[in-house]
C-alpha cells in the first residue's frame, strides 16, 4: 500500500521534472531518478563516538560519516576511519529513525568497516542497496554520491568516473596510524565528495553500487576517490564471517618496472621488481633480495610494469593462507631461480591502546608490523601513543614513539603485562615510578609523578 | 649630570623630599663612561671584516657578503669575531639530511684607518661560537690587541659598553651601546647575563667603567644543545627561545685565544655515550647517595666508551678524582665540556657505580678519548655537474638518526640537488642514502666520484641509482641531459 503511493508519487514528480527540462536528455533525469530512489533510502547518516589516545589520554569525540545497508540482517557498510574506535555508533536511517548500531569488524588496509543496525529499534522495513561490479565501470559514466557531506544528511552529488585505476602510495595513514591502500585501486569521480561523505556510496545509474566513497583531495573541486565495490564485497563478507580481514605477508616492496626494464634487461609486461625486503621477514629469510624480478608466483606469471599495476600483486600474495608455502620464480641478473617462501599472518597493523590514565600517557601494544616500521629490536614492551600534559612528566621527558621497557624495576612484555602493572600499582597507591624506555638506539630512565586525581577518576570508572 | 644634581641639592634646600627619592635611582640608571677616551683607546684594535661566503642550502647554493666586526686580539693579528652565522654545527642540517654549509671565500680585514688586509679562517670555538681569522700580513708586521682583564669580578647593576658595527650606509661605522649585568647565574655555568645589548652585538669587546676589557658578548649556552659527543641531538630540537646574553670573561676569551682552532674547529675530546642526568627521583628509586651523575643511556659502536667497556646504565660520578654533580637535565652540558676540554688524546678516569641485581658495584674505567666525529657539513662532498647532485659521506649523526648499523650500512648521503636538474627529475630527494651506482656498490663520496665521472664521460642515456629512503630500498632512474 505505501509502496504504491510512493510510486505514484514519483511518477508525478518525474513527469513534472521532465515536463520542465526539455533540453535535458530526458533519460538521463530518469535514471538518475530511479537510482536515487533505489539507494537513498538504503544510506545511513552515522555518528560514531570514537575513542581517540593520540593526545596522551583517551578522548571520545564524535564524528559523523556515512554508510549504506546492503544486507537484510541490517549490516551497513562504512569506512574504518568513520566508525574503526567506536565505542557507541547511532545512525539516522533514511526514514529519518534513529537506530544504534554496533561494531562488527574492521579492515584498516581497505578502510572498510561493518557496522549492525540494531533492528529491533526499528519500526517497519529497511531498504536494502545492491552491490554492483567495479570491473565493468567505465571512464566518463555517470555516477552518484550519497551521504553526509559535513553532516549534511539525504545530500546526492552527481559526476562521472574521472579514472578507475587510480593509485596512491600505500604511505597514507588512518588517523589511528595504519598505512592505508595498498591492496586497492581507486575510483576517482568529480560528483562533490566532502567530509562527512566518508563511506558513503558511489552509485551508478543502474541504482548499484560502485564504490565506498573514502577520500577527497583537500584544496581542490571534485576529486573525490571511492573504494571500488569489489573490494568492498569480498571485505565486507569476510568481516561478516571473521570480524577481520586476515591476510598473508612476506615482506616485500616492489616498484613498477617501466623506468627500469632497460637495466635488469627485462620484456615488457615481464615481472615484478622487488624494491626493498623487510628485515626479518619470510622474503629476507628466504634469500630474496631488493633487485629480484618475481616472473611467476606458483606457476601464475606476474607482471608490474605500471604502479597502478602493484596492488594486484600485493593482493595476490595477500590471499595466501599464512603459514603456506608459495614458490616464487625469480630473474636474478641472467639466472632464473625458485624460492620457497612460507608466509605468514599479516597480523595487526597496530596494537590495542590503553590509558594509563594516573601516569599522563597513552600506549599500545607492538606489533609486528609496528617494529619493521618504527625499526625497533622487537615487539617486547609498550608504544607511547601520546603524553597528557607537557610538563606533567618530569624533565628530559616523555615522546611519542618512545618504548617502555620497564616499570620499575618489571620488565613489560606487552600490553597484558603493561595493564596488570599498571592496575596493580594504581591499587598500592605508589606516588612515583620509574619507567626504562628505550629512544632510538638509547635507554632512558624517567621518573614519573603519579597523578592521584586521575587515579581517583580511575577507581570510579572501575 | 652628577655635578649638575648636587649643585640642585645645594639650592634648593626646600625640595628635600624630591631630592631624596630621586637620588638612588641616579646612581642605579646612569653610568659614567668616557666614549671620546674609549673610541680612541680601541681604534686601534676593532676592524670591519668584509667576508664572501658561498652558502649551500640542499637544493642551491648562493653567494653572500657579510660585514662583521672584529676585535684584534694578538700583536701579530689574530681577529676574533662572531661566527654563529658560519660556524658549522648545524644540528638542523643532519636533522633533515639537509646540508647547509657555509664556506668563506674571501675574507677582507679593514682596520679603522682603512687599511686592508687579507684575511684567512681559522675556525670556530664550538661552544661560543667564537670565529678565529688570522689576519695576511708581513712577518715583521705588529698589531695592537686588546687586553683583557682576567680578574674582573663582576657585579649586578654594574654598566658595561660595546661598539657595535652599523650598516654600511651609515657613517661613521660604529655606535657604542650600553647595558648592565642582571644576574650572575651560577648554574649551568658562571655566566653574568646581561640586559641592554641584543644579538647583533655578538663578540663585541665588554668594557666596564674603568675602561678595561673585561670579556666579550656571548650567550649563555643552551643545555641541551652544543654537545661535544653528539648524545643530545634530540634534545636541541624544539628548544627555541631568546638568546641570553652576557659576558663571556676574560678569563676565558683568554683561554680560547691561547689555543685557536689550526684547522676547522677546536678539536675536543669524545667519549660516544648519549647520557641523562642523575636527578634526585631517579637517585631515590635506585637508592643511590650522590649528589648527582651522569647515566650511561647508549654507547656509541667502536667509540671510547665501547673500547674502555663502560655499559648503559653505569653511573659516573667521578672524572679524574672530581666528582660530577649533574643532577639535572641542564648541567649536562657541564659534563660535556668537561669532557671535551679534556681533548681527544687524554685518558680519563671514570670512577663508576653499576647497579647489578640490587647490589651496586663501584668500578675505575679507564678511557682513552678520542676526536669528536666530524659533523654532516664537515664530510667530504662531490658534486657532479651534469646530474646537478651532490653527496656527502655517511657521518655519525646519520647513523644515530636513522639508527643505521655502522658495521654494515654504507652509501653517499644526497646532500645538494638543484630543482629542476636530471637528479632532481628523476626522484632524488636530498638525504637519500645512494648505496649503488649502477650496478656499482656505492660505500664512500671515493666511490661515488669514480662512478660518476665515468658515468660522464660515457655519457649514458640513463642511471639507475639504488637507494635507502626512510627505512626501505627503491630504485631510481636518473636521465641526464649530456651537454
Amino acid at each position: 500500500m505505501n509502496m504504491r503511493k510512493s510510486l505514484k508519487l514519483f511518477l508525478i514528480i518525474t513527469v513534472a521534472v521532465t515536463a520542465a527540462a526539455k533540453a535535458a536528455p530526458a533519460p538521463i533525469q530518469l535514471q538518475i531518478f530511479k537510482a536515487r530512489d533505489k539507494v537513498m533510502p538504503a544510506v545511513v547518516h552515522i555518528q560514531p563516538v570514537i575513542k581517540n589516545y593520540n593526545t596522551g589520554e583517551l578522548e571520545k569525540q564524535a564524528v559523523v560519516g556515512s554508510g549504506v545497508i546492503f544486507h537484510a540482517d541490517g549490516y551497513v557498510v562504512t569506512n574504518y576511519h568513520v566508525a574503526g574506535k567506536a565505542v557507541r555508533i547511532l545512525c539516522t536511517l533514511g526514514d529519518k529513525e534513529i537506530v544504534s548500531a554496533e561494531y562488527i569488524g574492521g579492515d584498516p588496509p581497505t578502510d572498510i568497516a561493518v557496522i549492525k543496525l540494531n533492528l529491533d529499534e526499528h519500526k517497519g522495513p529497511i531498504v536494502v542497496a545492491d552491490f554492483g561490479n567495479s570491473d565493468s565501470i567505465q571512464v566518463g559514466q555517470y555516477v552518484l554520491a550519497m551521504g553526509s557531506p559535513l553532516s549534511l544528511s539525504r545530500s546526492v552529488s552527481a559526476g562521472v568516473i574521472s579514472t578507475k585505476d587510480r593509485y596512491f602510495s600505500p604511505d597514507v595513514r588512518l588517523p589511528t596510524g595504519e598505512r592505508t591502500g595498498r591492496y586497492n585501486l581507486w575510483i576517482q569521480t568529480d560528483a562533490a565528495i566532502n567530509p562527512g561523505n566518508s563511506g558513503g556510496p558511489l552509485v551508478d545509474l543502474s541504482g548499484r553500487i560502485v564504490g565506498i566513497n573514502s577520500r577527497a583531495t583537500i584544496f581542490a573541486n571534485n576529486l573525490g576517490f571511492a573504494i571500488p565495490i569489489n573490494v568492498v564485497r569480498e571485505v565486507t563478507a569476510e568481516i561478516i564471517r571473521n570480524g577481520k580481514v586476515q591476510r598473508s605477508w612476506i615482506g616485500l616492496h616492489c616498484q613498477a618496472l617501466m623506468e627500469l626494464e632497460d637495466y635488469f634487461g627485462t620484456q615488457r609486461n615481464t615481472g615484478v621488481l622487488i624494491s626493498s625486503i623487510d628485515p626479518g621477514s619470510p622474503a629476507d629469510q628466504s634469500y630474496l633480495k631488493a633487485g629480484d624480478i618475481i616472473l611467476k608466483v606458483n606457476d601464475q606469471e606476474v607482471s608490474a610494469r605500471f604502479v597502478e599495476e602493484l596492488p594486484k600483486f600485493y593482493y595476490l600474495i595477500s590471499r595466501f593462507e599464512p603459514g603456506e608455502k608459495i614458490n616464487l620464480e625469480v630473474l636474478r641478473g641472467s639466472e632464473t631461480y625458485t624460492f620457497g617462501v612460507v608466509t605468514k599472518s599479516l597480523g595487526d597493523l597496530q596494537g590495542e591502546d590503553f590509558e594509563a590514565k594516573g601516569w599522563g600517557f597513552s600506549v599500545k601494544g607492538i606489533t609486528r608490523q609496528m617494529k619493521i616500521e618504527n625499526q625497533l629490536d622487537d615487539t617486547v614492551g609498550v608504544f607511547l601513543i601520546g603524553v597528557k600534559r607537557v610538563g606533567f612528566i618530569e624533565d628530559g621527558g616523555l615522546f611519542r614513539s618512545d618504548v617502555i621497557k620497564a616499570v620499575n624495576k618489571t620488565e613489560i612484555t606487552g600490553l597484558t603485562a603493561f595493564t596488570e602493572l599498571y592496575s596493580q600499582l594504581t591499587n598500592e597507591g605508589v606516588e612515583k615510578i620509574l619507567l626504562t624506555i628505550k629512544r632510538g638506539g638509547g635507554t632512558r630512565y624517567i621518573v614519573v609523578t603519579v597523578d592521584k586525581d586521575g587515579e581517583e577518576e580511575l577507581n570510579e570508572e572501575l | 649630570m652628577k655635578s649638575c644634581n648636587c649643585s640642585i641639592l645645594r639650592a634648593n634646600i626646600l625640595f628635600v623630599f624630591f631630592i631624596l627619592l630621586s637620588f638612588p635611582a641616579e646612581t642605579a640608571n646612569s653610568q659614567n663612561f668616557d666614549f671620546g677616551k674609549l673610541g680612541s683607546r680601541s681604534n686601534a684594535y676593532m676592524v670591519v671584516i668584509d667576508m664572501q661566503i658561498e652558502v649551500s642550502f640542499g637544493i642551491n647554493t648562493s653567494d653572500q657578503e657579510e660585514r662583521y666586526l672584529g676585535t684584534i686580539v694578538t700583536e701579530d693579528g689574530l681577529v676574533i669575531f662572531d661566527g654563529t652565522d658560519i660556524a658549522s654545527d648545524n644540528m638542523f642540517s643532519s636533522f633533515s639530511g639537509l646540508t647547509v654549509k657555509t664556506t668563506p671565500t674571501k675574507i677582507e680585514i679593514i682596520t679603522l684607518d682603512g687599511i686592508s688586509y687579507d684575511g684567512k679562517l681559522l675556525g670556530f670555538d664550538r661552544f661560543t661560537k667564537v670565529g678565529f681569522i688570522n689576519i695576511l700580513a708581513e712577518d715583521n708586521e705588529k698589531f695592537t690587541p686588546v687586553k683583557f682583564n682576567k680578574h674582573h669580578e663582576f657585579r649586578i647593576g654594574e654598566w658595561l659598553a660595546l661598539f657595535m658595527l652599523m650598516p654600511e650606509f651609515i657613517t661613521p661605522s660604529l655606535s657604542a651601546d650600553i647595558g648592565m649585568v642582571s644576574n650572575l647565574v651560577e648554574s649551568p655555568e658562571p655566566f653574568p647575563l646581561t640586559v641592554g645589548f641584543n644579538s647583533m652585538q655578538l663578540a663585541s669587546v665588554l668594557f666596564n667603567e674603568s675602561l678595561e676589557a673585561v670579556g666579550i658578548l656571548g650567550t649563555l649556552m643552551d643545555p641541551s644543545s652544543g654537545s661535544a659527543n653528539g648524545s643530545s641531538m634530540m634534545g636541541s630540537f624544539g628548544s627555541g627561545g631568546i638568546p641570553m646574553l652576557g659576558v663571556i670573561t676574560g678569563e676565558r676569551i683568554e683561554e680560547l685565544i691561547a689555543a685557536p682552532p689550526t684547522e676547522g674547529e677546536i678539536e675536543r675530546g669524545w667519549l660516544g655515550i648519549s647520557l641523562q642526568a642523575l636527578t634526585e627521583d631517579i637517585a631515590e628509586f635506585w637508592q643511590l647517595d650522590l649528589a648527582g651523575g651522569i647515566i650511561v643511556n647508549e654507547i656509541i659502536r667502536n667509540s671510547p666508551a665501547d673500547k674502555s667497556g663502560l655499559k648503559v646504565g653505569d653511573i659516573i660520578y667521578e672524572v679524574n678524582g672530581q666528582p660530577v654533580e649533574v643532577d639535572r637535565e641542564e648541567k649536562i652540558a657541564v659534563f660535556q665540556r668537561l669532557i671535551a676540554n679534556l681533548g681527544p688524546e687524554a685518558a680519563v678516569e671514570l670512577e663508576v657505580m653499576r647497579l647489578d641485581q640490587g647490589s651496586t658495584d663501584l668500578t675505575k674505567i679507564l678511557v682513552n678519548l678520542e676526536k669528536a666525529p666530524i659533523s654532516p657539513t664537515e664530510a667530504a662532498d662531490f658534486k657532479e655537474e651534469e646530474l646537478e647532485l651532490t653527496v656527502r659521506d655517511l657521518v655519525f649523526a646519520d647513523y644515530m638518526i636513522y639508527n643505521l648499523d655502522s658495521e654494515n650500512f654504507k652509501g653517499v648521503v644526497v646532500s645538494g640537488l638543484t630543482l629542476g636538474g636530471p637528479a632532481s627529475i628523476g626522484g632524488l630527494l636530498i638525504g637519500d642514502i645512494i648505496q649503488r651506482i649502477g650496478p656499482t656498490e656505492i660505500e664512500s663520496v671515493d666511490d661515488a666520484k669514480k662512478v660518476l665521472r665515468e658515468i660522464s664521460t660515457e655519457q649514458p642515456r640513463e642511471v639507475i641509482f639504488f637507494i635507502w629512503r626512510q627505512n626501505q630500498t627503491m630504485f631510481v632512474n636518473v636521465k641526464p641531459t649530456w651537454n
